[in-house]
């Protein structure tokens, strides 16, 4: 059942042939053009009188990245459009069929669909919570802790940040275990009886956003502390001499001139719920009890691998596609007006 | 948005930290009442001092006051101890013995590393670590040469179709790895390369988030270098290897870091190619979860051995882990 080592290493062997063709030829390329160009002309290559092995430089070099990205991310994007307009069930023997927009017109009418729409947007306002409210707050609070001891706490504050996902998953459900359990053992203190959170329609997502949640805090305390760091203290000195107030401040000025660092850690908590919920939903709770944690990311999984429905999964993504291509473009316009840059 | 960050901190707030006297009041900068600000200043600057400004100090946002120091520990504890105890517990249980998994004393007393001698008896977790191992390595090097020649490639030529290849590498930010899943397994499928360690790697051979990391570090490249490399004779290929490469280091380190890390972490890709191998640890350490059930002690013993290059990583290279994540958010 288990490969031995031979596998990776077999890998090795297959593995270079999208770097180093690229890469000797590129060194070809480079060799002609020094021969040709023979230092008459100093400064960038780009300047230079070239010849057609020179003007194929930068292709060159972008080549082996780019094929891969076209390989691995585009093309395959356009196959997910062209899969979702057909029924087949993943086997290469068994004939795709044409059923036009049905796949679509299923998906959005599927009840687990329009529960993984609303799950995901649960999580996505909690992740929130834990990546942006609370590190602003933990950041804004102990600004004036520094040296040794803010290293000290940030280096343990960031240690979940590089969990492996599985174990955050084995920890967790060890550490919610109805039996011996340590939160359970606690929550019993305080007289309340947990039972299995995750066989619990209205916990098991409590539960796992506690969990991405922790894994996200740190950064989050982090990167607004660096931002908090790098902000001129001129700023709130000025304001205090003027008689600012703290909150004022901090509305006036700090949050301000923090927003580049919201807007991206806005971006990360999305990409990174994506990642994250996954291996947890997967190891823990296969989105169930009853498709209470179940969200997209989880649910286009389900559709393509465990339904083996190729088009109800491309449909669903081409429209989670299109959806999250919008989110993402009034995001950033949105942040575009509505961000402070310092310079 | 070069929003340069500098986590180290100014040698002259180290020593007011580490005094905890010279309280000064220029607008209070946490929302601490006064009550609180003068019980916790009599505490830590011994109370007494009188309040004066210092202009020409080195401020936060706001102001410095022993009260806002002591409520910054007091905050920072609690959050430490919530990140901690998981990871502390993982272990705890780790060590106890295998009779006591249920135990609920804070320290494992006796320590027993039997847990760990179970796992290694039961799964080979040190070949899946050892693959896993190989296959972040290759994953690393693969991206890091592929991100190196392509940002060279938008940093240091103008070239018609640029505008459209960058296009390509900041876009597939906007295309989640679920919505090209099934064509890829379908390709690596085709490939013959399902249940093979080959079909976790070849897929990923390209970081779209290397190239535009390493891209903002080749901009801010100082060109006099390259014209120097150039009026040497060097030509292009040889000044990305002999300059711009050695004077890189430290970004290339930062991203060698991230990129080894989160290929270690990678769950998903894995646990599609490999749905019938345990070759790579965390398909492993899955399978190994859903077999033992309550057995917490090797399940525990398994989760931390699935950590431990990142940890030790982490422990070893701490403030460079930091600062490459946390610096690679803020260009």
């Amino acid at each position: 059942m288990f490969v031995t080592v031979a596998g990776p290493v077999r890998s090795a062997a297959e593995a270079p042939a999208a770097t180093p063709a690229g890469a000797s030829a590129a060194k070809g390329a480079g060799k002609t053009r020094s021969r040709l160009t023979r230092r008459t002309e100093a400064g960038l290559a780009h300047r230079s009188r070239r010849s057609p092995l020179q003007r194929s430089a930068p292709y060159l070099y972008l080549l082996p990245a780019l094929s891969m990205l076209v390989m691995w991310t585009y093309w395959p994007l356009a196959q997910t459009f062209e899969l979702s307009v057909y029924d087949w069930n993943m086997l290469p023997t068994s004939p795709r069929e044409f059923v036009g927009l049905d796949n679509f017109r299923d998906v959005v009418t599927l009840p687990e669909m329009q529960r993984a729409v609303w799950n995901t947007v649960v999580y996505t306002a909690a992740f929130a919570v834990f990546s942006l409210v609370l590190p602003v707050l933990i950041a804004l609070l102990s600004q004036q802790v520094r040296g040794r001891w803010k290293t000290f706490y940030q280096a343990l504050i960031f240690v979940p940040f590089l969990f492996t996902p599985v174990a955050t998953a084995a920890v967790w459900r060890w550490l919610f275990a109805p039996t011996g359990g340590a939160v359970p053992e606690v929550a019993s203190l305080a007289g309340i009886e947990l039972g299995n959170v995750f066989r619990d329609p209205d916990l098991a997502i409590w539960a796992i956003i506690a969990m991405v949640g922790w894994q996200m805090l740190g950064f989050g305390v982090l990167v607004v502390s660096a931002g908090i760091a790098g902000i001129s203290p001129e700023y709130g000195q000025a304001a205090g001499l003027d008689g600012a107030g703290a909150l004022t401040v901090v509305r006036r000025i700090t949050l301000p001139l923090l927003s580049p660092t919201l807007v991206f850690l806005g971006l990360m908590t999305v990409l990174l719920a994506a990642q994250w919920t996954y291996p947890l939903i997967d190891v823990l709770t296969q989105g169930g009890p009853s498709n209470s944690t179940t969200n997209i990311y989880y649910l286009l999984y389900q559709f393509g691998f465990q339904n083996f429905d190729a088009g109800l999964s491309s449909a669903a993504g081409v429209l989670f596609f299109l959806a999250f291509g919008a989110i993402a473009v009034l995001y950033l316009r949105l942040t575009e007006r509505f961000s402070f840059y310092d310079d | 948005m070069a929003f340069v960050i500098d986590a180290s901190v100014p040698s002259d707030s180290r020593a007011t930290a580490r005094t905890h006297s010279r309280p000064s009041v220029l607008g209070p900068c946490s929302s601490e009442d006064p009550a609180e600000a003068s019980g916790a200043g009599s505490a830590g600057s011994g109370g007494g001092t009188p309040r004066r400004r210092r202009a020409d100090s080195d401020l936060p946002v706001g102001a410095r006051r022993s009260g806002g120091i002591a409520l910054g520990h007091v905050v920072l504890t609690v959050a430490a101890v919530c990140s901690v105890f998981p990871v502390y517990w993982l272990f705890a249980t780790a060590f106890r013995r295998p009779e006591d998994q249920l135990s609920q004393s804070p320290f494992p007393w006796p320590l027993s590393v039997q847990n760990f001698i179970d796992v290694t008896e039961q799964i080979p977790i040190l070949a899946m670590m050892w693959n896993t191992l190989v296959m972040a390595f290759l994953l690393t090097v693969f991206q890091l040469l592929t991100s190196i020649v392509a940002s060279y490639a938008f940093a240091r030529f103008d070239f018609p179709g640029k505008s459209v290849a960058s296009f390509l590498f900041v876009g597939s930010w906007l295309v989640p790895f679920q919505i090209t899943m099934i064509p890829n397994y379908l390709m690596v499928s085709q490939l013959g390369l399902l249940n093979t360690v080959a079909g976790v790697v070849v897929p990923n051979l390209v970081s779209a988030f290397g190239v535009l990391l390493l891209l903002q570090h080749m901009r801010a490249f100082p060109s006099e270098l390259l014209d120097a490399a150039q009026i040497d004779g060097r030509n292009s290929w040889q000044a990305l290897w002999s300059v711009v490469v050695p004077n890189m280091k430290p970004a290339l380190s930062a991203l060698s870091i991230m990129l080894f890390i989160s290929a270690w972490n990678d769950y998903l890709w894995p646990s599609l190619i490999l749905r019938q191998s345990d070759a790579l640890i965390q398909v492993g350490i899955r399978s190994f979860l859903t077999a033992e059930g309550n057995n917490w002690g090797a399940v525990m013993a398994a989760a931390g051995m699935a950590c431990l290059p990142v940890f030790l990583l982490y422990i070893f290279l701490q403030k460079h882990v930091v600062a490459a994540f946390v610096r690679s958010g803020m260009k």
